[in-house]
C-alpha cells in the first residue's frame, strides 16, 4: 500500500514525458492525496508539548 | 532570468533532490538502515516536490509547476517536522546520524531550502515568456535529472513493496518483510 504513491508519480512522470500534462498533474495530486492518508495512519504518537 | 538560466538551475535543483533519495538508497543499502514509515512518507515528499522542478524541466518554467514543488516540500517537511517532535519528546532518534544530524532532521533543511529557492525562482518573470516547444532541446543535464527521478520512484516503489509487503509498514522494520515473511529467504536488513 505504501508503493502505491510511488508508483503514481512514477506513473505521472512517464505521463509528463509523453507530453501528458494534465494526466501528470492528476497523478501528482492522487500520489500527494495518498501521501496525506498514510501520514494520517503513521502519525500515531500524541505529543505532550505546551504549545 | 532567461527561460534556459530558469532551466539550467532547475536541473541542477532536480539533481540536488536526486542525490538526497540516492543517499538514502545508500544508507537503506550499504549501512542496512532500513527506513520507518516516516522516513518513506520523507522520501515521497521529495519526490512530489521534484515532480514539480521535472514538469518545469519538460514543459517549461510555470508558476503552477513551482507551486507543486513548495506544496510537496511542504507535505514532506510536515512529516520531518512531526519526526523530530517526536523523537525530542520521547528523547530517542531513528536510524544512523549521519555529519551530527539524522536524516529526518537534513530532510527538514532540505525541504526548507526547496520551499525558499522556488520563493526566489517565482521572482524572475522573463522565465515564464512563452518559448519554443521544449523537447527538441532538452539536453544531457535536464534529461538525465529527470530520468533518474523516475527511477528512483520506481526504485522506491520496489524497496517499499519488500520492506512493507501490501499492507501499512511496521513502525520499526527489522528486515525485507517480503523476502522473510513469503520466501522464507535470509534477511537482507538488520537482524531482527
Amino acid at each position: 500500500m505504501m508503493s502505491l504513491p510511488f508508483l503514481l508519480f512514477a506513473c505521472g512522470l512517464a505521463a509528463a514525458w509523453t507530453s501528458r500534462r494534465e494526466a501528470a498533474m492528476g497523478f501528482w495530486v492522487a500520489g500527494v492525496l495518498m501521501l496525506l492518508v498514510l501520514f494520517r495512519f503513521h502519525a500515531t504518537d500524541v505529543l505532550n508539548l505546551g504549545l | 532570468m532567461t527561460a534556459d538560466l530558469s532551466r539550467l538551475l532547475n536541473a541542477l535543483g532536480l539533481i540536488a533532490i536526486d542525490t538526497v533519495l540516492v543517499v538514502a538508497f545508500a544508507d537503506q543499502l550499504w549501512f542496512r538502515d532500513l527506513p520507518c514509515p516516516l522516513c518513506i512518507l520523507q522520501r515521497l515528499g521529495f519526490i512530489a516536490a521534484g515532480f514539480g522542478v521535472a514538469l518545469n524541466l519538460i514543459f517549461g518554467p510555470r508558476p503552477s509547476h513551482y507551486g507543486l514543488t513548495i506544496l510537496g516540500a511542504v507535505a514532506g517537511g510536515l512529516v520531518s517536522l512531526l519526526q523530530i517532535l517526536v523523537n525530542i519528546a520521547h528523547g530517542s532518534s531513528y536510524g544512523n546520524a549521519i555529519f551530527g544530524l539524522h536524516l529526518y532532521s537534513r530532510a527538514l533543511i532540505m525541504f526548507t531550502l526547496i520551499v525558499v529557492g522556488c520563493a526566489i525562482m517565482l521572482q524572475f518573470d522573463r522565465q515564464f515568456a512563452p518559448a519554443e516547444p521544449l523537447p527538441a532541446r532538452m539536453t544531457v543535464l535536464p534529461v538525465s535529472a529527470v530520468a533518474l527521478l523516475a527511477a528512483l520512484a520506481l526504485g522506491n516503489v520496489i524497496s517499499t513493496l519488500a520492506i512493507c509487503g501490501m499492507g501499512l509498514c511496521p513502525e520499526t522494520p527489522s528486515g525485507y518483510l517480503i523476502l522473510n515473511d513469503n520466501l522464507n529467504l535470509t534477511l537482507l536488513g538488520k537482524a531482527p
